[in-house]
């Protein structure tokens, strides 16, 4: 029963069982058909699809968005993958001014299944413009759903159900988590958006974590067990939509709240999810919620500054006891 | 009109075009062209009526009075499979394909029996069933035109990919990004640029080096060819020929049509105090009304008779009013579940095609993960 893929080997198992569940299922990408296949995550489709269904694409990325806008009228699926979400950020008109708002605009008679993959770099230098998440950015959008799978599990899931859905869906993928490797059921399976995983029970303080913040989060709750702290840890998997019942739930348990966003710190993920904890449960929390978010700063390329600037366990760990003291 | 290179910096020589021949067209389509320009007319006449001071739409519009060749020439090409992808000044591209005007008329009024429930408006109207869609901002339109080319040609279709859309669309950087994908791969996409020389209030050889777009396009292996704008049948033979090359699997291509809106750019007022074209440039366009230049056409031929133009008139005057009527009487949206207009939830395939893992029976343990660099 039980086999392990990585996170990179999870994302192109559940691209090729697309493609064989749907032949309107494409993928584009730029190098999306070479044997490298965008870090592996789509090595070998093209051998087995065809040049037609896997595509190389211009380094013209508005356009690659608005293709598979105009191909998902003609009722294909496409996937795109951007090797780094920075050059997405070309796209904006496309994601922002017509993807977003065609269904709406439609009046509910048209609907984009486009699923747009975006890669973040982190650490060895990725710097300014090689490492910018942006979650955020695209969950304030309606008509968009954002996932930030973190393991091979819920990357695999995650992808099936962006990809045959009716919703368009940006997904988030951390480079850093491509080696981590996971159980993965081989059979194609979904995992639902707006609902999040308890990764780890506890009593004593509730952490959020999004994305490459929830493998740290669970490893500095196994710590602080040592201390007998009790760290309940709830990996959110999307932002839009957010699961904010079991984040509710576990919050009016533990009475603490602490939201660790790979994002920065202002007007973030992380600032939305304090903001409904706290009109929600306001008069029950032992204490004020808490954040640890990149700072409001643009990454730094030097390996001595990036150890300043992504929040580290020992960081975490201290938040986390500052709430329970 | 030859092939001569045509500019807006000289067009007005022209003076009254005398250039205008029936050729080998069929009477009966030529006549079909005539109406569907006069009753595009008539409707933006009859909706500048109703504008102001009624002010009940309360919707920008943007007329195209002035413009109605190309729409007219595209609604006697247009196959229904094929996809047309408009500009804001849109409704002769809807009408062109063959969309109702009731639900334009209702979308325009914001009510809910309206081609998009009064969500879109003028400038934002689509018709799915009919392929038909529209947009604010250029460009960005002309980039889908170009992805629903690709998936055509993936499905190996015979049916054609049109967008229509301004020359102020080619000062976008999409708009060459198209271009470009558009030659290489020799996609099924005709482009329809309505060159009327001014994006708003700003002249195009301000903007540009040359109004000359389609010398532009050629290197990157698009088919490009100038028409006279007012002149509908030329629009139509120049339309008609670059369907045939794009459908042949020839590739793309696009026709210029130098032309000339007579209103504001957006609503029906006169904005000449803004100075950006003089009374001389407007006057000129004027005398060479599309409709009134095919109407003489017609008269001259014995095609169109003062009698078959009256009734020609009281139908489409019916026809209008009617759908006024339905449109005024036809009821306010009411409030929308919001989460449900922007969101599709429902997943037919997803539900038909995806099992459902038991998670507690996999290890989701990630504590002794590493974040890897790079």
């Amino acid at each position: 029963m039980s086999r392990e893929l990585s996170y990179a080997k999870a994302i192109n198992e559940a691209q090729r069982q697309a493609m064989e569940l749907s032949d309107d299922v494409i993928v584009l990408g730029q190098l999306a058909d070479t044997p490298a296949g965008i870090f592996g995550t789509t090595s070998g489709l093209v051998d087995t699809f065809g040049v037609d269904r896997v595509q190389d694409f211009p380094v013209a990325e508005n356009l690659m968005t608005a293709t598979a806008i105009g191909s998902a009228l003609v009722g294909l699926r496409p996937v795109i993958v951007h090797q780094r979400l920075d050059f997405m950020i070309y796209s904006l008109d496309a994601i922002v001014n017509w993807l977003a708002l065609w269904r709406f605009k439609s009046n509910g008679k048209s609907n984009m299944p486009v699923t747009i993959r975006a890669i973040v770099g982190r650490g060895w230098g990725q710097g300014p413009q090689h490492s910018k998440s942006l979650h955020a950015w695209f969950a304030h959008l309606p008509g968009i759903r954002v996932a930030v799978p973190t393991t091979p599990y819920d990357a695999k899931g995650l992808l099936l159900e962006s990809i045959l859905g009716e919703c368009p869906s940006i997904f988030i993928e951390g480079r850093s988590l491509f080696s981590m490797s996971g159980d993965v059921p081989e059979a194609p399976y979904r995992v639902r958006f707006g609902q999040a995983a308890l990764r780890r029970p506890g009593k004593d303080v509730t952490v959020v974590a999004i994305g490459m913040m929830a493998p740290q989060a669970v490893r500095a709750a196994t710590e602080l067990a040592k201390e007998g702290i009790d760290v309940q840890v709830i990996d959110l998997r999307t932002l839009s939509p957010w699961d904010e019942q079991t984040v509710l739930d576990g919050v009016a348990d533990t009475r603490r709240l602490l939201v660790a966003d790979p994002g920065w710190h202002s007007f973030g993920a992380a600032a939305e999810i304090v903001a409904t904890v706290s009109e929600r449960l306001h008069g029950r929390l032992a204490v004020g919620p808490a954040r640890v978010t990149l700072p409001d700063s643009h990454t730094p390329m030097s390996s001595a500054l990036e150890q300043e600037y992504y929040p580290r366990d020992e960081h975490l760990m201290q938040s986390i006891r500052d709430l329970v003291q | 009109m030859g092939h001569m290179d045509l500019s807006h910096r000289t067009i007005g020589n022209i003076g009254k075009y005398q250039a205008m021949e029936l050729g080998n067209l069929e009477s009966g389509l030529v006549v079909a062209l005539y109406r569907q320009a006069l009753r595009l007319r008539r409707t933006e006449e009859a909706l500048i009526g109703e504008y102001h001071p009624a002010d009940e739409m309360r919707c920008p519009v943007h007329f195209c009075i002035g413009q109605e060749a190309v729409p007219a020439a595209l609604s006697m090409l247009l196959e229904s499979d094929d996809y047309l992808f408009s500009h804001h000044r849109s409704h002769g591209y809807y009408f062109a394909k063959g969309c109702p005007m009731q639900e334009l008329f209702a979308e325009i009024y914001g009510k809910a029996t309206g081609a998009n429930g009064g969500k879109a408006g003028s400038q934002d109207v689509s018709h799915v069933s009919n392929r038909f869609f529209s947009g604010a901002i250029l460009a960005g339109a002309v980039s889908i035109a170009a992805g629903t080319a690709f998936a055509l040609q993936l499905k190996r279709s015979t049916s054609v990919s049109v967008s229509g859309f301004g020359e102020g669309a080619t000062d976008e950087g999409a708009f060459w990004e198209v271009a470009n994908y558009a030659g290489v791969k020799r996609l099924p996409l005709l482009l329809v640029c309505e060159n009327n020389r001014y994006a708003t209030y700003s002249d195009q050889l301000k903007r540009q080096a040359s109004d000359n777009i389609c010398a532009r396009v050629r290197p990157f292996g698009v088919r490009a060819e100038q028409v006279f704008g007012n002149d509908v049948l030329e629009v139509y033979r120049t339309l008609q020929a670059a369907f045939e090359h794009v459908r042949t699997g020839q590739g793309p291509a696009l026709v210029e049509a130098y032309t000339h809106r007579w209103n504001s750019h957006v609503g029906p007022e006169d904005d000449g105090n803004n100075h950006y074209r003089t009374r001389e440039e407007l006057d000129f366009w004027k005398t060479n009304c599309p409709v009134v230049l095919l109407e003489e056409k017609l008269f001259e031929t014995g095609l169109l008779t003062a009698a078959a133009k009256a009734r020609m008139e009281a139908e489409i005057a019916e026809e209008v009013a009617a759908h006024f009527a339905f449109a005024k009487s036809s009821p306010f949206p009411a409030r929308p579940d919001w989460h449900i207009a922007n969101n599709g939830d429902a997943t037919p395939l997803a539900d038909r095609l995806l099992g459902t893992a038991v998670e507690s029976e996999f290890n989701h343990f990630q504590a002794d993960a590493r974040l890897e660099p790079y």
